[in-house]
């Protein structure tokens, strides 16, 4: 049907391109005869391509004979070419012909379907006149090669009236058939429509079922299929009661035969989540899928995740925007899972719960912080500052005085907006960021001794994680309790002085710095236990490795004939050791080497890693404090109403833009980044891989 | 209210939600194992949260110093 419609469309084409070329040339030949004659034809033409070439035409007349056969003399060619190639065209043919040649030319009046493009271009008709039968061969080569067609046009003006009268009804008849055919196609087409979603879902579902095939393998006698697969030990009996099911269904003579087989490589990872925890742990597994059977850390993630986003985003009047936001998108929950959804909202939706706890977390964080768009608030009772006297003369040089009980939820609001409250807060946030980091890496190391436990692994226990916590413990540990005994006594010592010093001249005196009694002491001791832990962790475990390799194969010295049989019974990992040279205690060692130092060091680097809680923080509060003072203040101490309203939507853009999208995404990642890499390089190896199962459900999300 | 007083609002606070979420959504053995520890590890959480900032303003070194524009 297509094809004949193109050929259909393409005759309609040049029955209207000729019908052109007749209207236009016809004008420029008119002119060899008499005027007399010029009347005869269609009065509907262009009177000024008449006017124009007037002169030319005169010309013509001169050198022609009155009458219309002149073959050894002037002959023309008449054609049509596209607009934009008439220059050109006339350019090669004036140098091809040396300039003998007389080139008329009309622009068309309608517009024409180019075939080849398929769209509307503007044609011009021209008629060439020239002499001689060499320059005909050249015109028409020149022709062809720029794709103009040309249609022959009798000079005689009664014939030519007569061609006319012909292309048109000719032209009219074709456009009735290709209106036909047009109306046609188009119900040709709606009736498939119905049915081209459901075709196109079964021919997809058989694909995927033929993909699936394809893995299998043939048996012995070729007349079965086998395959190996993964499937959950909770899924067994219903998979073997489906699979007498399809039996049945199919009415085979010969039953489907489901048996469970010893796997020599490790299984793939499978955790069974809902739309809450899918989030989560696809923001792990975007790290690396869990080894089989680790520790998962999404469970841990589900809130330590949104809570750090939280410290690093305090505000609660951006909380509740978020929550605004979140809230929308779960409540659409049904509406949008069904929709299509371009990228950036489906990564959105995708993570509607995520958002969910970031807000109210963010809310949290907010009220402690004191912070609704950069305005503290007096919500948990008076403030624990006031003026040393009714004055308040020297509240600008020696500042407030702490008269009652510190503010019981949160930063006191006294200090927004004072000169020293910068220092203290920059002093909190540091603290704080110390404290939750060195929690955080303690749970990742308690994390690695469950692994360990679990998968009975001693060695690690006693030589990985003992030293690993008292390592870190001595060091950060006592930094952290140093820094909530610093508060809680109020003492004016210097714990970077203290830090430095203990490594320094440990045996010195404290004098000023001195925190508690007996600090010294246990100062000491604590540096020899971090010194201890290190070797502790670096040289043991590769030669007890060692040893316990060699009494494993200690009677195996004797070469191994190729049977196979003999380590079935043993377990699947030392199967594939049976060679004794296959244990390289160089690799061994160099990689627990590697193992220590990256530990000590990064005890070091996570943990100031930890201070950037602080930094974004510190640049979200300052970000929201010029926004709210140098925008909407500024704005509203004006009395126009108009600047007070473009303040207005000058600050709402600018919390939206900067503070809402762009904090959040920058909170967001940096959260994400302090857990893949402080907390799960302490316990994590995430080399596992995912289960896939065929579903059909699935197969229009994967070809989408 | 002192630290004490609300540190043990923390604890009852984290006791009261995790009854609420053993009750409401009681769905099998691994599952209530997830909520409890969600519950637990978000109390923890906040209430570090509120003694970190809490302790640091028991006893101040620095106290506000109000700006001139004031």
């Amino acid at each position: 049907m297509n094809s004949n419609s193109e050929k259909l469309r393409q005759t309609y084409n040049e029955l209207l391109e000729f019908k052109m070329v007749l209207q236009k040339a016809g004008d420029f030949l008119v002119s060899s005869g008499n005027h007399a004659v010029a009347q005869e034809t269609e009065l509907s033409e262009n009177v000024y391509s008449n006017d124009s070439y007037a002169d030319s035409a005169s010309l013509l007349e001169e050198e022609m004979q009155p009458g219309p056969s002149n073959q050894s003399g002037v002959r023309f060619i008449s054609g049509i070419i596209c607009k934009s190639k008439v220059l050109r065209f006339e350019r090669t043919l004036f140098r091809a012909t040396r300039g003998n040649m007389l080139f008329n030319q009309a622009p068309a009046d309608d517009q024409i379907i180019d075939p080849a493009s398929n769209e509307m271009v503007e044609k011009t008709v021209f008629v060439v006149f020239f002499s001689g039968e060499q320059a005909r061969t050249k015109i028409l080569k020149i022709c062809e090669s720029f794709g103009a067609n040309c249609y022959p046009v009798p000079e005689d003006l009664t014939k030519r009236s007569q061609i006319i009268r012909e292309v048109l009804s000719r032209s009219s008849d074709l456009e009735a058939t290709l209106e036909a055919g047009l109306r046609h196609r188009d119900t040709a087409l709606n009736t498939i429509g119905f049915y081209l979603s459901k075709w196109t879902n079964m021919v997809r579902r058989e694909k995927a079922v033929y993909d699936v095939l394809n893995m299998l393998n043939f048996d012995v006698t070729k007349k079965c299929l086998v395959g190996e697969g993964w499937c959950p030990i909770f899924a067994k009996t219903r998979i073997q009661e489906s699979l007498q099911r399809a039996t049945f269904d199919c009415s085979s003579q010969v039953g489907i035969i489901f048996h469970v087989m010893d796997a020599v490589e490790s299984p793939p990872t499978y955790f069974r989540t809902n739309h809450f925890t899918n989030a989560y742990q696809e923001i792990v597994d975007a790290y690396g899928v869990a080894k089989y059977q680790e520790a998962n850390p999404a469970v841990y993630t589900i809130i330590t995740f949104p809570f750090l986003f939280a410290v690093m985003f305090g505000d609660w009047g951006h909380g509740i925007c978020l929550l605004l936001g979140a809230l929308v998108l779960i409540v659409r929950e049904k509406k949008l899972s069904s929709q299509k959804l371009d990228s950036f909202m489906e990564m959105l939706f995708g993570g509607r719960y995520l958002l969910l706890l970031m807000s109210l977390f963010s809310i949290y964080c907010g009220l402690i912080y004191n912070e609704f768009f950069s305005v503290p608030f007096h919500i948990f009772g008076h403030s624990a500052y006031k003026c040393r006297d009714a004055t308040c003369s020297d509240a600008y040089s020696v500042g407030l005085v702490k008269y009652r009980d510190a503010y019981p939820f949160g930063v006191d609001p006294s200090w927004r907006g004072s000169r020293s409250e910068l220092p203290f807060l920059n002093s909190l946030k540091m603290k704080m960021s110390i404290l939750f980091g060195v929690v955080q890496m303690n749970l990742g190391i308690i994390l690695s001794y469950f692994n360990a436990r679990y998968f009975g692994n001693s060695l690690d226990i006693k030589y990985q994680f003992v030293p690993q916590m008292i390592f870190l413990n001595s060091l950060f540990g006592y930094l952290s309790l140093l820094i909530i005994i610093k508060w809680c006594t109020g003492s004016q010592a210097d714990l970077y002085h203290v830090m430095i010093y203990m490594f320094l001249s440990p045996f010195e005196d404290l004098r000023d710095n001195k925190l508690f009694w007996g600090q010294s002491v246990l100062q000491v001791i604590l540096l020899l236990s971090a010194v201890i832990a290190v070797p502790w962790m670096l040289f043991p475990k590769p030669f007890i490795l060692k040893r316990l390799h060699t009494e494993r194969f200690q009677g195996r010295t004797y070469g191994i004939l190729g049977t196979s049989d003999m380590y079935n019974e043993e377990e699947p990992d030392s199967a594939r050791h049976p060679h004794l040279d296959e244990f390289n205690f160089s690799e061994v060692f160099v990689h627990q080497m590697i193992h220590a130092i990256e530990f000590v060091l990064g005890a070091v680097s996570n943990t100031a890693s930890y201070l950037r809680l602080w930094a974004l923080s510190l640049a979200h509060s300052e970000l929201s404090t010029v926004f709210y003072e140098k925008v909407l203040l500024l704005a509203w101490g004006y009395d126009n109403i108009v600047i007070r309203l473009i303040g207005l939507a000058v600050f709402a853009f600018a919390t939206a833009f900067i503070l809402l999208m762009m904090e959040s995404l920058s909170a967001f990642l940096h959260a994400l980044r302090l857990h893949w890499v402080e907390f799960q390089n302490k316990f994590y190896n995430g080399d596992g891989y995912k289960f896939k199962p065929f579903s059909f459900a699935l197969l229009t999300d994967d070809d989408d | 209210m002192g630290f004490l007083v609300t540190t043990l609002i923390f604890i009852v606070v984290g006791i009261i939600a995790s009854l609420c979420a053993r009750i409401c959504c009681n769905r099998g053995p691994s599952a209530n194992l997830l909520h409890l520890t969600l519950i637990i590890t978000a109390t923890v959480c906040c209430w570090m949260m509120w003694a970190i900032v809490y302790l640091a303003q028991m006893k101040p070194l620095i106290v506000p110093i109000l700006n001139e524009t004031e």
